[in-house]
């Protein structure tokens, strides 16, 4: 289970590092399944952006795409971004786990001396 | 050193412990006493560009020191076999009743990282809070 969410994890990152996608996605969020028009309306961005930033998502996985008629429908998927915030709640307590175990490691050999 | 964007995802964890500085360095870099907290097998050569691998079981990571001040900050990089690589740091802060530790781990992204010497910057702003509250849209939003 571990293996493949992390690997998948450093591409979501990249996909939303940037602010921009990350508006694309929280309004798709919203819309349900949109097109490039339709998202380009919303946003101040041009469709050449939308439509190049809903690339950039496509690779991370984070949209699906599906022609109807003439237009590309967008729609986002939630399992990568479930993995996202998955590895920092998983990171996280790792290092709870360790900081606990060092904390407790010191204070024995503090009072042994 | 690298130089985090604030917009890097990163993890932030910290703990006050009843030790000195000096101690706590011993606990972060003496293989012996990091077996005692981190992982039943540790290896460190605590110099800039030595190797790190520690052991857990089936789980094992391995990486490289990048930086190492005494008593100050240990940085290194870490990664399981074939996976993405994440930057792990310490910081250690004398306080009046011990001494704060406090951990970053970032995933190593090409794109944002810049190799900057002598800085020891890592952007406040966390990129978890946003990406959090991004699940919570994205839960309560049907997708139809």
């Amino acid at each position: 289970m571990r293996a493949p969410a992390h690997r998948n994890v450093d591409a979501v990152f990249d996909a939303l590092a940037d602010p921009t996608r990350r508006r694309v996605v929280e309004t798709l969020a919203r819309g349900g399944t949109v097109t490039a028009s339709g998202l380009a309306g919303e946003l101040p961005i041009t469709r050449q952006a939308v439509s190049k930033h809903l690339n950039a998502l496509r690779g991370a996985e984070l949209v699906t795409s599906s022609r109807i008629g003439r237009e590309t429908h967008y729609k986002l998927r939630l399992d990568p971004l479930d993995e996202a915030a998955h590895w920092i709640q998983m990171v996280s307590a790792e290092w709870d786990d360790r900081l606990e175990a060092l904390r407790r490691s010191l204070e024995r050999r503090t009072r042994r001396v | 050193m690298r130089l985090h964007n604030e917009s890097t995802p990163y993890v932030e964890r910290e703990t006050l412990v009843e030790a000195t500085p000096e101690e706590v360095w011993e606990a972060l870099t003496d293989e012996d006493r990091l077996e005692e907290w981190m992982a039943p097998e540790v290896e460190l050569d605590p110099t800039e560009g030595g190797e790190i691998s520690v052991r857990d079981g089936e789980e094992e990571r391995s990486g490289t020191v990048e930086t190492v001040e005494e008593a100050e900050r240990l940085s290194f990089t870490w990664s399981r076999p074939g996976q993405g690589e994440s930057f792990v740091e310490f910081t250690l802060e004398p306080l009046p009743a011990g001494t704060r530790v406090r951990v970053v781990e970032v995933p190593t992204d090409p794109a944002a990282t810049n190799t900057a010497p002598g800085s020891t910057a890592i952007a406040a702003g966390g990129w978890d809070r946003p990406l959090l509250r991004l699940g919570r849209v994205l839960r309560l939003t049907p997708v139809a």
